[in-house]
């Protein structure tokens, strides 16, 4: 007497391939869903003015450093204050319904709220005068902002992705005076300077 | 499964060193102490108490694990976007402001009658931490405690935020409306019946202001309080030299100190200046120094004074006159001391004391004569002015004023004594002629003497307007109520002992919109209202410079932090009235013997709070008590003899009472090195109207205090309540096993014997687990100097600001769960339980070379840097605490609970449950505040070593020397710590590390540690030893 049908033979097998099946799918979901590679990147919020960094630096040639003045010497990138903005725009564009934001702070001496696109966490000591100095371009970590509209995470910046370079920063670098520029490659002329970066904890947490 | 046992140390077990101990408890009981140590839950009642589960906080674990898995499920959720943040530029950028970089800024600040230059970080806009100005005299570089904790201050939650009046809320325009009223009255009677009640100021703004409302209206009057004042030794100057004159002991050059019931390393004025000079003095870079100085100490109760001292003897408060007329009588008949001009005085002594044994008279008196001129008798505020008076004429016989010790003019001559003077307006009040009373700081009603009734006196003057950090005892009871400013928020200045001027800069705009003493003094003589303009006006009044030069000097003044060339000239060596002296000691009268029955109580500035004012300063009232380790309390201090006579024990309540004053209940403490039928108690403590942190912690003593007894006074009785009360302190944590740590010597032997710190601390015998590494880079270390350090605790207090350090409240420091970084250990050495010695010692992390804590970390949290430091990634530290038991140095920390507060009602303790928004902006932005749940420790300051680091990288240049200072080391009045790059042949740290009385913290054990101690060398008199 035969109390399970014969179909009932591939039920082992069934289950090998699902659960096989649902245990790719898990370390996925892990692996690269719940990764910076999908979390960080390509994220790109709405911003209270449409500031263009095509506009500004792709086509008008800004350099980087004219609005992020402190970044060579600061920690912290600084987004410029609304006196910087106003610097063109009291004469260029004054009356553009975009610019208001940027207006009514300059009036009423309250913030532009920007919102923050790179963020590290909390733990996190990034400085970025150091990294320049040491002959990191923008590029590297930033992308191609001369391009972008709208200015989006282009890089995962997760640890793994900050030791990648920490423990060779040779293809990254370039010299000082090019770091802010978006179309430098290495002819083979340069040739990367030994610069020691931290590997261990406290290089950059604190 | 056994446990191992904490092996035995040969060398330490067979040497005839005196044993260490650290309580009496222990020293009686070794093996309890032991295992106390080791438990993990030590305490009967810690273990009861687990057993329930409000510890565990409102959640409990089922609920906990319930909850958390729908946090779980959110948090994926949630972290597919991380929220938003915003970044907030400004709009107007202001000049020079990096975003990102902390400013300095000079200025200076007022403790216990003596400024100290400060510089105060800011990061963008905000000050973080207080350090102290090399360039000024009153800091040298160095703070103390409480300077460094007024950072905390500042950002209190409880300060009030507005004037009030009869308990409502009212505006700034309102109480100008209100004067502007009064002031007609004033007018019209001259100011008859307005009174001013002041502290003693060293501010020309203010002396300057108060000599304008006398002129507007003449027949005000200014009065001065302060519970803590210098009056006594103003007014001892005055009867030595006629008039009153500043004295400044110049430790570092005086071989000879004689501390009479004078703490002033700790409590006594100007103790910034006198640690670092004392310390100075004794400094020894080999043991081929040809000699170092000596401290003598008489005290009633053991202080860090005594700590330090090279022989210390316990006697009453009271005691000390009679002691003192016995040595000058014994100086008198040395040849080349005249001291004919006292000579009626001292014949009056017998020459003897009791108490005292007869070679604390003659060695004395030897040393004293065989120094002359580079010796100093110091005496201490609470003692009578007429002591201050004698040992002025005995400094001036032996030759010791104009040299060892500087005279400067007083700052305010016209200051009177407070006693006096609080006793003048109380009667005024009592005869009607007050009818305004304006309180500029200060807090009478808590802290005036008992025996004035203040608050009933208050209650009679129609107007009474109180200018205060926050609405305490005197605030609640006036008619106005007005927001004081923080020194950190407005403009002022101030002057050192020695009259060199600082400017008081504000680094931020009143939080609370408080305004400062001469602002409201302003208001009432019609002067600019604004700081500012006061300060520019005293500096342009007092000066004949031309404007535009004045300009620079102002400037220049304001960068550096003080005014160069405003110091006063030292006097030089001035006459002593000798008939004056005599006259002074013509009111002494004998008493009754001291017995159980019949204490001396000593009323002692607390170390930390100092009069009270800064009782709502959780860092300061966690600071373990130097002597005693208690933390949020205050104990009245007896001696095991005195103990015994009366059946106490450590810990039960008693009644303290004395004829014609209140009574009071408190705790008693038993001290070694008290003196038999004394009892010593802090005030400052136990505050009725205060912020959230400090009301009814510890027990007022103020009651107790009479104006005819600020000091001290017999007749206190102490009756057993047969209550206890529970004293959370800290001196048996942490324990070291009994290994020998805080190593100490003689000078004799030091010199005979410059390796003896080595001999007790021998190389490892076994071999490293792993291969050693070969630091090439830098190699960080640093150096403890136990001869310096006078445990001060300001390093403590400095790496709490630093570090974002966690106060935790009574109950948690009562479960081994305090968070400082560093600690002072403080050892009773020998089996004399009476007047022990003391050995001090600060330890923090000492970054071993083969961290025993990294071998245990199962998930690599703890690690090694290349240039040798122990790092911690707090992000990583998944908390088994592996390492911190695996640690004999036992200075890793965990956060057992959310004490940097999580969300509202997260934790059980109101501590830090719902930490204040203000409380948040004194953290510093560059370290990570840690969570519940991870392990911390000393990081060597590590953000500070990155940040040189990274600034001599983008200026392309090697690290300085002293470039990267720790924050204790920086903080530290005694330069006893020393931090720099090993590597670096020509740093101090290494040369430091190189000296022979160096050894490192339980060598034996193989660990290799980046922390260098350097032997104690006491200087005691081998001539007090043959008796």
């Amino acid at each position: 007497m035969q109390i399970f049908p014969r179909s009932l033979n591939k039920l082992p097998l069934l289950v090998a391939v699902v659960a096989n099946l649902a245990l790719v799918g898990v370390v996925f979901v892990f692996w690269y869903w719940l990764s910076p590679k999908n979390l960080v990147m390509g994220y790109m919020p709405t911003q209270p003015v449409p500031y263009s960094h095509r506009l500004h630096v792709g086509q008008l040639g800004l350099d980087c450093r004219y609005c992020h003045a402190n970044i060579e010497r600061a920690a912290k990138a600084m987004i410029p204050p609304t006196q910087t903005c106003m610097g063109c725009h009291a004469i260029v564009k004054t009356d553009s319904a975009k610019l208001e934001p940027i207006r009514t702070s300059w009036q009423t001496g309250k913030a532009v709220e920007w919102v923050q696109v790179h963020r590290l966490p909390d733990h996190v000591f990034f400085d970025h005068s150091v990294h320049l100095h040491a002959g990191v371009g923008c590029i590297s970590c930033h992308g191609r902002v001369d391009e972008e509209e709208v200015v989006k995470v282009q890089v995962p910046m997760s640890m793994g992705w900050c030791l990648e370079c920490h423990r060779d920063p040779t293809p990254n670098l370039r010299p000082r005076s090019e770091i802010t520029n978006m179309t430098w490659t290495n002819d083979g002329s340069f040739k990367p300077p030994a610069v020691n970066p931290p590997q261990n904890c406290s290089g950059c947490h604190r | 499964m056994s446990k191992r046992q904490p092996y035995e140390l040969d060398v330490a077990k067979n040497d005839a060193a005196p044993i260490f101990w650290k309580s009496l408890e222990q020293k009686a009981d070794p093996a309890r102490a032991r295992a106390e140590a080791t438990a993990e839950f030590p305490r009967a009642a810690i273990a009861a108490d687990l057993a329930k589960s409000d510890l565990v906080g409102p959640v409990g674990r089922r609920g906990f694990l319930f909850g958390g898995m729908s946090a779980a499920l959110l948090a994926v959720e949630g972290c597919a976007r991380r929220p938003v943040e915003n970044i907030l530029p400004y709009s107007k950028a202001p000049e020079y402001m990096l975003p990102g970089i902390p400013v300095h800024y000079a200025t200076v600040r007022e403790h216990r009658g003596e400024a100290i230059g400060l510089l105060v970080e800011n990061h963008e806009g905000r000050p973080t931490k207080i350090e102290g100005n090399p360039d000024h005299p009153g800091s040298f570089g160095g703070t103390d405690a409480i300077t460094q904790a007024s950072i905390l201050e500042l950002y209190d939650p409880d300060r009030s935020n507005g004037p009030r009046t009869a308990g409502k809320e009212a505006k700034w325009e309102d109480f100008e409306a209100f004067l502007k009223q009064k002031s007609v009255a004033f007018a019209a009677d001259g100011g008859a019946k307005l009174r001013v009640l002041m502290t003693p100021s060293n501010s020309p703004t203010m002396l300057r202001l108060r000599d304008a409302l006398a002129a507007k209206l003449p027949q005000s009057k200014v009065h001065v309080w302060t519970p803590l004042s210098n009056s006594n030794a103003r007014e001892g100057a005055r009867i030595a030299f006629g008039k009153p004159v500043n004295t400044i002991v110049d430790y570092r050059f005086a071989r000879v100190v004689l501390a009479l019931d004078s703490d002033f390393l700790q409590t006594e004025p100007g103790m910034v200046r006198a640690t670092r000079l004392f310390a100075r003095g004794r400094k020894l870079r080999s043991s081929h120094e040809s000699g170092m100085g000596r401290l003598w100490v008489i005290e009633p109760s053991y202080t860090n004074t005594g700590a330090n001292a090279d022989h210390r003897l316990r006697l009453a408060a009271r005691e000390i006159e009679p002691y003192l007329l016995a040595l000058g009588k014994e100086l008198s008949t040395r040849q080349g001391v005249d001291l004919s001009q006292i000579a009626p005085l001292l014949a009056t002594s017998t020459g003897a004391v009791d108490g005292v044994p007869p070679q604390w008279i003659k060695v004395v008196a030897d040393e004293l004569v065989t120094m002359r001129g580079r010796g100093a008798i110091v005496v201490g505020s609470r003692q009578p002015a007429r002591l201050h008076a004698l040992a002025h004429a005995l400094n001036a016989a032996l030759g010791n004023a104009g040299t060892a010790i500087g005279t400067y003019p007083a700052n305010d001559p016209a200051e009177r004594d407070v006693a006096a003077d609080i006793k003048d307006l109380t009667a005024d009040i009592d005869a009607g002629k007050v009818e305004t009373l304006v309180i500029l700081g200060g807090n009478p009603v808590y802290d005036a003497p008992a025996d004035l009734k203040f608050a009933e006196k208050l209650a009679k003057v129609p107007t009474s307007i109180h200018l205060a950090h926050s609405v305490d005892e005197t605030g609640s009871k006036c008619t106005w109520h007005l927001p004081r400013a923080h020194e950190l928020e407005t403009w002022g200045d101030q002057r050192t002992l020695d009259g060199t001027l600082a400017v008081q800069q504000p680094m931020i705009a009143p939080l609370f919109g408080g305004r400062s003493e001469i602002e409201l003094l302003a208001l009432v003589t019609g002067d600019p209202p604004t700081g500012y303009d006061l300060v520019r006006a005293t500096v342009k009044s007092g000066s004949t410079i031309p404007a535009a030069v004045l300009e620079q000097t102002w400037k220049a003044g304001l960068n550096r932090g003080i005014f160069a060339s405003s110091g006063n000239r030292s006097l030089g060596p001035m006459e002593v009235v000798g008939g004056a002296v005599v006259t002074a000691f013509s009111k002494s009268q004998a008493s009754k013997p001291l017995a159980p029955d019949n204490l001396e109580i000593e009323f002692a500035p607390d170390p930390k709070l100092f009069d009270g004012r800064y009782a709502n300063n959780p860092w300061l009232l966690e600071l373990p008590d130097f002597m005693t380790k208690i933390c949020w309390d205050n104990a009245a201090c007896i001696s095991p003899a005195t103990a015994k006579a009366l059946g106490l024990a450590s810990g039960d309540v008693v009644t303290l009472s004395r004829e014609g004053a209140a009574h009071v209940e408190i705790p008693v403490w038993i001290l070694p090195g008290q003196a038999d039928n004394t009892v010593t108690v802090n005030v400052g403590w136990g505050r009725t109207v205060t912020g959230r942190y400090g009301t009814g912690v510890g027990f007022d003593v103020y009651p107790l205090r009479t104006s005819d007894a600020l000091g001290f006074a017999d007749g206190a009785k102490v009756q057993k309540t047969g209550k206890t009360w529970l004293l959370a302190q800290t001196q048996e944590h942490q324990s070291m096993e009994g290994r020998p740590i805080a190593i100490d010597t003689t000078f004799d032997e030091y010199r005979r014997h410059p390796n003896f710190a080595q001999f007790k601390t021998p190389d490892p015998k076994v071999l490293p687990l792993w291969k050693p590494v070969e630091y090439k880079g830098h190699k960080w270390g640093m150096v403890i100097d136990l001869s310096s350090c006078t445990g001060c605790d300001a390093c403590v207090i400095a790496c709490q600001a630093e570090n974002n350090i966690a106060t935790v409240g009574k109950d948690q420091v009562h479960r081994n769960r305090e968070m400082y970084w560093i600690r002072i250990d403080r050892y009773f050495l020998g089996e004399d339980e009476s007047n022990p010695p003391v050995a001090i010692q600060p330890v923090a992390c000492v970054q071993c070379e083969e961290a025993p804590c990294e071998n245990v970390c199962p998930v690599n949290a703890t690690a090694h840097s290349p240039e040798g430091l122990n790092d911690m990634a707090y992000n990583r530290c998944i908390g088994t605490r592996y390492c911190a038991n695996n640690c004999p140095y036992k200075v890793r920390r965990f956060n057992y609970l959310e004490f940097q507060g999580g969300p509202t009602g997260s934790t059980p303790d109101t501590l830090y449950g719902d930490i204040p928004e203000t409380r948040k902006m004194q953290f510093n932005p560059d370290v990570t505040v840690r969570m519940r749940g991870v392990m911390e420790k000393c990081t060597y300051c590590v953000q500070r070593i990155q940040e040189g680091k990274i600034a001599s990288k983008r200026d392309e240049r090697p690290i300085k020397d002293h470039e990267i200072v720790t924050a204790c080391e920086q903080a530290c009045p005694a330069e006893a710590i020393v931090f720099g790059d090993l590597n670096d042949p020509t740093s101090r740290v290494a040369k430091y590390a190189e000296i022979d009385r160096g050894y490192h913290l339980l060598s034996e054990l193989g660990t290799h540690p980046r922390t260098t101690y350097l032997g104690k060398i006491r200087n005691p008199n081998p001539a007090m030893e043959q008796g």
